[in-house]
C-alpha cells in the first residue's frame, strides 16, 4: 500500500504534493483498516452475495421524451464554452 | 498454453500458417431504439444542435438521480432471447470510473457482475460453404450509458477540445462474445448476422453511419511451438464502424501480430493488452495514443440505482413479442419452399418485408394449379432478380414496390400455364411497372393474347415450308438448330409460346 495515495490522487486526476501526500497515506490506511474488520466475520456458506442496502427493486420510467434543459443554462455550469460546445483542455499532451 | 516459454530465433523462423490460430472476441455497443436516454427523459434522436438534448441528470449534476428507462429493460432482454442468452431475474448497475472529458460525472453506470444477459450463442454459417457452420459463444450482454462527443483538434496546437452532451446517456447494450472466432471471414459473418437478428427484432436502427452499432475486436494468436503453445499478446482495435473495417483490421492484426512476434519473441506474459485503432485510410492498426497504466476502473454498484428484478412471466412475455427470426425463416424457406441455402440467404438477407413478399407470390403460384413444377424456386428467382433490382435502382424499400405479391404470383402462374412465355413475362411487368397498370391492363397494351392451336400449327408449317435447309439439318440430326427457327416464329408472332412452337415444329416433321 506504499503508494496507495498517489495511486489514487493520479486516477482522480487530482495534484497530491509530496508533503500532503504522507498524511494522505496515513488516513486512508486508516479507513481501509477499519472496513477490513469486515472480514473477520465468518459467514455461512450458503448465504446470498449481499449486492445493496436497500430492499426494494424496480424504479423504473416509461420511455418518453420530454423537452431537455435550454442549452444556455446548461452551458452555464461549465468553466468555459463557446455557446454551443464545453471547452476543455486538448486532451491529447504533448509528446 | 505455455505463458512464459522463450524461443530461440531458429523456432520462430520455423513457424508457418498451419502453427498459427487466429482468436477474436467481439464487444459490440448495439444502440437501443428507445425515445428517451437510459436514466432521463432527454430525446435521443441523432443530429440535433449541440448540447441541446442533456439536462441535470445526464450531464452529472449533484444531486440528481438517475432512473432506469422499461423500453431499454424490454428490448435488451429481448436481444438476450433472440441470442440465446440466460437473462437475469436479478439485475444491478455499477459505476465504471474514469476520466475523459465526455464523460461528465467521471464514471459510467454500467452493468459488472449482475448483467441483464448472461451466457447464449448465434450461430454463424456460410451459404457458400467458406467456413463450417457453427455456434459462437456469447459471454454476456449488460446495459450502459453511452458517452458524449469528443471534437479533439487535430492541427497539433494544442487547442481545446469541444465537447457535446447530446449522445451522453443513450442506452448502449454491450453485447460480450467468448474468444470464438478463428478467422476475419467468421467475424464479418458473426456482425452480419448480428445486425440482421437485431433488425428483425426491432430493437436498433444499427445505422453503423450514426454510431448505432459499433465494435471492437481483441485479436490474438496461438502459436505451436515444438509442441508447446504459446499466446501473443492482446491486441484491442477500437471502434470499428463497419463490417469491412472490422473484416480487414482483424485480418491486418493476424499478420502483424506474427511478424512482430516472429520478430520479437514477445508472449501474452510479457507485454500489456494493447489499444490500437483502425486507419481506413492506410489500411493498417495503429498504436492508441490513451496511456499505457492498466485500467482500473474501481467498479462499485451504484447507490444512486436500484436492482431489477424480472419474474419468468414477465421475460416469456417479452420474448413472445419476437416474432421472426432469421434463422427460423431460413429453416421454413428451405424445407417449405424447397429453396437451397443461397437462394434463401438472398430473400432472408434482405428483411421482413421481402420475406414476407416472396412468400406471398410463392403461396399464389403453388395455389394456382397453374402446374408450375417448382413454385418456390420460380418465386425466387423472380423477386431475386426482377424485384431486389427494382429496389436497388429505385433505392426504395419493399414497401414501396408498386405490384403487389398476388400479382406478380399471378404473372408467374400465366407463365407456367403457357399464356406467354417468360421473356414476354418480363416484358409485361416492365409494363406494370412503368405505367401502374394493373396485369390484365398490362397484357391487353402488349396485345398477348393466347395463340390458339390452330394458329400454331399453321404458323409452323409456314416456317417448315421456307426453311427447309434448317429442317435437313434438324432431322439429320442436329435438333438444337429448332432454336433459330422459335426465332423466327417469335418475329411473325411475338406471343407465342416458344416452347409449343419446338413441340409442334418437331412433330409435324415426324421427330
Amino acid at each position: 500500500m506504499s503508494n496507495l495515495a498517489q495511486n489514487v490522487a493520479k486516477l482522480a486526476r487530482i495534484d497530491l504534493p509530496d508533503d500532503k501526500a504522507e498524511a494522505v497515506q496515513e488516513d486512508l490506511e486508516k479507513v481501509l483498516k477499519y472496513v477490513q474488520q469486515l472480514e473477520a466475520l465468518e459467514l455461512p456458506e450458503d448465504i446470498e452475495p449481499f449486492f445493496g442496502a436497500i430492499e426494494s427493486v424496480n424504479a423504473i420510467r416509461t420511455d418518453e421524451a420530454q423537452p431537455s434543459y435550454p442549452r444556455e443554462e446548461i452551458l452555464s455550469n461549465a468553466p468555459d464554452s463557446d455557446g454551443q460546445f464545453y471547452k476543455v483542455p486538448s486532451v491529447f499532451e504533448q509528446s | 498454453m505455455n505463458q512464459t516459454l522463450e524461443t530461440t530465433q531458429a523456432q520462430r523462423d520455423a513457424v508457418t500458417d498451419a502453427d498459427v490460430t487466429l482468436i477474436v472476441g467481439l464487444e459490440v455497443h448495439v444502440q437501443l431504439d428507445t425515445q428517451s436516454k437510459l436514466f432521463c427523459n432527454c430525446s435521443t434522436a441523432y443530429g440535433a444542435d449541440a448540447n441541446t438534448q442533456t439536462c441535470p441528470v445526464c450531464t452529472g449534476m449533484p444531486g440528481t438521480l438517475p432512473v432506469i428507462n422499461q423500453r431499454a429493460l424490454k428490448l435488451a432482454i429481448k436481444t438476450g432471447l433472440a441470442l440465446n442468452c440466460k437473462i437475469a431475474n436479478y439485475t444491478k448497475w455499477d459505476r465504471k470510473n474514469y476520466f475523459y472529458p465526455d464523460l461528465p460525472k467521471g464514471y459510467q453506470i454500467s452493468q459488472f457482475d449482475k448483467p441483464i444477459c448472461g451466457e447464449g450463442h448465434l450461430t454463424i454459417s456460410d451459404a457458400k460453404g467458406a467456413f463450417e457452420t457453427r455456434d459462437i459463444q456469447i459471454e454476456r450482454a449488460h446495459l450502459e450509458e453511452d458517452a458524449g462527443k469528443s471534437i479533439h483538434d487535430e492541427t497539433g496546437a494544442q487547442k481545446p477540445s469541444k465537447i457535446d452532451l447530446n449522445r451522453t446517456g443513450t442506452p448502449l447494450l454491450e453485447i460480450v462474445t467468448k474468444p470464438d472466432l478463428r478467422s476475419a471471414e467468421e467475424a464479418k459473418a458473426f456482425l452480419t448476422e448480428l445486425k440482421l437478428i437485431l433488425t428483425y427484432i426491432d430493437v436498433s436502427d444499427c445505422n453503423m453511419q450514426e454510431g448505432s452499432l459499433r465494435c471492437d475486436a481483441n485479436v490474438n494468436l496461438h502459436i505451436k511451438v515444438d509442441g508447446e503453445k504459446i499466446a501473443t499478446p492482446i491486441a484491442e482495435v477500437k471502434n470499428l464502424n463497419s463490417f469491412r473495417a472490422a473484416e480487414r483490421a482483424i485480418g491486418y492484426e493476424a499478420e502483424r501480430q506474427l511478424r512482430v512476434w516472429k520478430k520479437d519473441g514477445l508472449g501474452i506474459a510479457d507485454a500489456p493488452k494493447q489499444t490500437r485503432g483502425w486507419d481506413d485510410a492506410n489500411q493498417k492498426t495503429t498504436k492508441s495514443r490513451e496511456k499505457e497504466d492498466a485500467a482500473d476502473y474501481r467498479y462499485f454498484p451504484d447507490p444512486d440505482l436500484i436492482a431489477v428484478e424480472t419474474t419468468d412471466e414477465e421475460i416469456n412475455a417479452i420474448g413472445s413479442t419476437i416474432e421472426y427470426l432469421p434463422s427460423k425463416l431460413r429453416t421454413e424457406l428451405m424445407e417449405s419452399y424447397g429453396l437451397e441455402a443461397y437462394d434463401t440467404e438472398v430473400i432472408v438477407s434482405q428483411g421482413i418485408g421481402v420475406v414476407t413478399y416472396y412468400k406471398t407470390v410463392a403461396d399464389f403460384l403453388t395455389k394456382s394449379a397453374s402446374g408450375s413444377k417448382s413454385p418456390g424456386k420460380t418465386a425466387s428467382n423472380w423477386v431475386a432478380q426482377e424485384v431486389l433490382r427494382y429496389l436497388n435502382e429505385q433505392n426504395c424499400a419493399i414497401g414501396d414496390y408498386p405490384i403487389s405479391g398476388d400479382q406478380l404470383g399471378e404473372l408467374l402462374a400465366r407463365i407456367a400455364k403457357g399464356d406467354f412465355d417468360q421473356t414476354r413475362g418480363k416484358d409485361v411487368l416492365a409494363q406494370m411497372l412503368e405505367n401502374r397498370a394493373d396485369l390484365e391492363a398490362a397484357i391487353e397494351k402488349l396485345g398477348i393474347k393466347a395463340v390458339d392451336s390452330g394458329e400454331v400449327e399453321a404458323l409452323c408449317q409456314q416456317i417448315i415450308d421456307e426453311n427447309q435447309g434448317v429442317i435437313e439439318q434438324i432431322k439429320g440430326g442436329k435438333v438444337q438448330a429448332v432454336g433459330s427457327l422459335i426465332g423466327k416464329a417469335k418475329k411473325l408472332n411475338p406471343n407465342i409460346n416458344p416452347n409449343l412452337v419446338k413441340e409442334t415444329i418437331l412433330k409435324q416433321i415426324g421427330i
